[in-house]
């Protein structure tokens, strides 16, 4: 039995699907591809795919690690992506089956490109907004055992950003934590920045590119 | 996809529902076929996703070159709303495109309830509801399923309907649409050539007068339309085509497995049951094709469970064969086998054995009623010795939670009646308390579900009244006071859902503008507790001046002219009066297999019944 990280990507309309449902996907998917999955033992088995991080609904994703175990050690780990992307729906594509290298909980940072229509945000207001140190948004958390909307500040957690334009779009890069300890996504990005401007953009698209660990460097 | 779509997404609920793009979806080329066709289901993706119907048809109409079938759901009222907004129209899912250009568009009505549904869909796809105000011959707006066979209250809405098995009729149907639209004919002129198709029925060619008391005087043919239009069905199972995959939702939806259909029919008989009635004659697969396409079908969509469907599962009379055939290769496969709509009398050890080899789930079973006569009233020839039996296997095999089906209201019921219900459940619980075999340290949970009697078209119970509001208020009542034990479980089926569904399922044509009305003042997804507006649909008909009562809790002679009597199922009405009246001396028809009750719906296949 070995394990192994599948680098999955996630684009287009398959956005939409879930984080929930990925799993259902990804569970048939194996079975159709008939790759030798190792199956949890109990009184329900089901093949042990485990997503290491949750994509939000709507984004896009270019390098999505998901860890697998494979019991039949002749099985070769490039079949495993080859035989996947033939069972795959439209949309979803494994990059490359790689040997862990990092441990799932040294995911820190996720970093992502998120475009916006000029029409909506202009980039003088967006620079502004993210330079004024003083994004924050709402999350819903606990209090006592009630359900509440808690303030959670924003632009103390970003890590870097940079903006770019085109005739049309505002293309922003930016690194938000990631990870156990404390996520952040672009809608809850856009949402602080609306809040602050007075604005009501949404974003045209959102793409998680890469993840990093704690110290910047590409999560493997 | 359209790019507001796209937009518009986010900010729903569930929004792969709306996105297409799932495993084995059929895409063509637009230009490279004749015929668009779209397959709507009149309720929310994951209720449409769940039938099987839709998915034969849909392979059936994409195995042709000249089509492209593709499906559409109602989209959910947040959904609606956003489209509305931003005039956005009901496409199809496959390509995205607006279906009101489409060649067809096909409903499959599965329940009384979604029609406001049909009406809401063709609206968002930029229609008119009434199918005279359509004037060009595209898009044909078609019918089919269960309630086809009483289409009347819907009949202004669409162009035609299909009555009975869809498999060969819809490329009959296809066929003739080619020729006209090359011909660049009129509506007219494809529809009355359509009524010609066996089991194709033309609502727009049948002229309906009423009495003064608003029943029915007569049904006139005209433009040469057949008097009477006979449903369709397919002889042979084993030929019949079954699609090779399935279309696999991302979300999750009702049932998200392969479905696999055993036999049509059911040799039981029960005289309130229409789907007993519209499905005759009995018809088995043969276990070795049935076993063959659910090893396609894992294999081509990667689902882990096989659900063996039918009317009454263990009256399939090679069950152990087809277990056998299954079990031989699902457990390696990681693969379950459901076998649901079990029969409390013939569920034998070996069966349950065989079950539980595999997944366990709760154990249900459907007396439909509390009293030995009123079971021989409903002919549900099961006795109290049976279930408890039946019980007795269950609770010694493990298991501890049983579900009992009963009805309120049928006919001739009393309240002695009603309290049989909660008696019968008590023996249950005392059965399982007595069983030395029965799961250590466990208590029992016998839940008791008690739906309310409709009564149905081609039923011997077509002539009775439905059990006032009032009356099934006193009955679900009468059944709480008197419940033995607090082991047991009641839950009860909405009263004012019952009335309407009551009222549609025996309504004449009078009813489409109740109905357009309805869904005018924002009626839709009756069906759904959160959206159905009972105060809305009374205020309609009282504004209209037609009582629901009339057709729900009124008696009907024998002699009357129904709505639907133009239409013959296979079952002539000498045989439903004859079962009518044994129902009320509460005396039993025996089921098929031990003896023939010249039914007569053998006639439809040649004179062949799988008996």
């Amino acid at each position: 039995m070995y394990e192994t990280r599948l680098w999955l990507s996630k684009r287009g309309r398959i956005r939409f699907v879930s984080h929930l449902d990925m799993f259902r996907l990804m569970t048939r998917a194996v079975r159709r591809a008939h790759i030798p999955l190792w199956y949890t033992e109990g009184f329900n088995p089901h093949p042990y795919i485990s997503f290491l991080l949750a994509l939000s609904l709507g984004v896009e994703g270019e390098r999505e690690p998901i860890d697998i175990r494979i019991v039949d050690d002749a099985y070769p780990m490039e079949q495993v992506a080859s035989a996947l992307n033939a069972a795959l729906p439209e949309g979803l594509r494994v990059e490359a089956a790689t040997v862990p290298e990092m441990k799932p909980a040294a995911i820190t940072w996720g970093e992502y490109t998120v475009t916006y229509d000029k029409a909506e945000l202009s980039a003088a207001d967006l620079t502004r907004a993210l330079e004024s140190g003083a994004l924050e948004t709402e999350k819903s958390g606990k209090s006592g055992g009630r359900k509440v909307m808690k303030k959670v500040g924003v632009s103390e957690h970003i890590r870097s950003w940079s903006l770019e334009e085109t005739p049309e779009t505002l293309i922003l890069r930016v690194v938000l934590p990631a990870g156990s300890v404390l996520n952040l996504n672009p809608q809850q990005l856009t949402d602080a920045v609306n809040a602050y401007l007075g604005t009501a953009a949404a974003p045209v698209r959102a793409v998680r590119e890469r993840l990093l660990n704690a110290d910047g460097k590409e999560f493997r | 996809m359209d790019k507001r779509i796209e937009k518009l997404l986010p900010t729903v609920q569930k929004p792969a529902r709306y996105t297409g793009g799932e495993l084995n979806q059929v895409m063509k080329d637009k230009n490279a076929v004749d015929i668009r066709y779209a397959f709507c289901f009149p309720d929310s993706y994951e209720i449409g996703m769940s039938h099987l119907g839709i998915k034969i048809l849909y392979a059936i109409a994409n195995e042709r070159p000249d089509t492209w079938c593709e499906r559409v759901f109602a989209p959910w009222p947040d959904m609606e709303e956003k489209m509305r907004e931003q005039n956005i129209p009901l496409y199809a899912l496959e390509s995205g495109d607006p279906i009101r250009d489409f060649d067809f568009i096909g409903f499959t009505l599965q329940y009384e309830l979604c029609y406001t549904n049909v009406l809401n869909m063709l609206d968002l796809a930029g229609l008119p509801v009434r199918a005279a105000d359509r004037k060009g011959l595209a898009p044909i707006v078609m019918g089919g399923g269960p309630c086809a066979c009483n289409p009347e209250p819907i009949a202004e809405f669409f162009d035609l309907f299909s009555l009975g098995e869809g498999e060969e009729v819809n490329s009959e149907i296809m066929d003739l649409y080619a020729v006209h639209k090359k011909r660049g004919s009129t509506k007219e002129a494809f529809l009355r050539d359509a009524a010609g198709i066996p089991g194709v029925y033309v609502p727009s060619l049948y002229d309906i007068s009423y009495h003064e008391d608003g029943t029915v005087e007569a049904i006139t043919p005209k433009d040469g339309a057949p008097a009477t239009v006979t449903k369709r069905i397919v002889r042979d199972l084993d030929k019949v085509y079954y699609p090779k995959t399935f279309v696999v939702p991302f979300i999750d939806v009702v049932h998200d497995r392969v479905t696999h259909e055993i036999f049509r029919g059911c040799i039981r008989g029960c005289r309130f049951c229409q789907a007993c009635f519209l499905n005759r004659p009995i018809r088995e697969k043969s276990p070795e094709v049935i076993n063959e396409q659910c090893k396609g079908l894992i294999e081509q969509t990667g689902y882990d469970e096989i659900s063996l469907c039918s009317l009454s599962s263990s009256d399939y009379t090679k069950i152990e064969e087809l277990l056998n055939l299954l079990l031989d290769w699902t457990p390696g496969e990681q693969v379950n086998v459901a076998l649901p709509s079990l029969r409390v009398d013939n569920f034998s050890d070996e069966l349950l054995q065989k079950l539980k080899s595999v997944r366990r789930s709760g154990l249900t079973f459907a007396p439909e009623a509390g009293t030995q006569r009123m079971r021989d009233v409903i002919n549900k020839n099961v006795t109290e010795e049976e279930m408890l039996e039946t019980a007795n296997i269950a609770f010694a095999g493990g298991y501890s939670a049983v579900k009992l089906y009963f009805m309120l209201g049928l006919p001739t019921e009393t309240d002695e009646d009603v309290e049989g219900i909660g008696l019968l459940a008590k023996k249950v619980v005392d059965t399982y308390y007595q069983n030395p075999d029965k799961p250590k340290g466990r208590g029992v949970n016998v839940g008791v579900s008690a739906s309310s009697f409709v009564p149905k078209p081609f039923t011997p119970f077509q002539w009775e009244p439905q059990a006032t509001p009032e009356e099934l208020k006193h009955k679900q009542q009468h059944l709480k006071e008197t419940l033995p034990s607090r082991k047991i479980n009641v839950s009860f089926h909405d009263i004012k859902t019952s009335f309407l569904e009551g009222v549609f399922a025996r309504g004449d044509r009078r009813l489409c503008a109740v109905i357009e009305e309805a869904w005018k003042r924002g009626c839709k997804f009756d069906s759904w507790g959160e959206f159905y507006r009972f105060d809305t649909w009374m205020e309609v008909f009282s504004d209209l001046g037609l009582d629901p009562a009339f057709y729900a809790n009124r008696r009907r002679e024998y002699g009357e002219v129904l709505p639907w009597d133009h239409l013959n199922y296979g079952i002539p009405k000498k045989y439903l009066i004859r079962e009518s009246e044994k129902a009320k001396r509460a005396e039993t028809t025996d089921n098929c297999h031990n003896k023939c009750a010249g039914c007569g719906a053998n006639k439809l296949n040649g004179g062949h019944c799988d008996v």
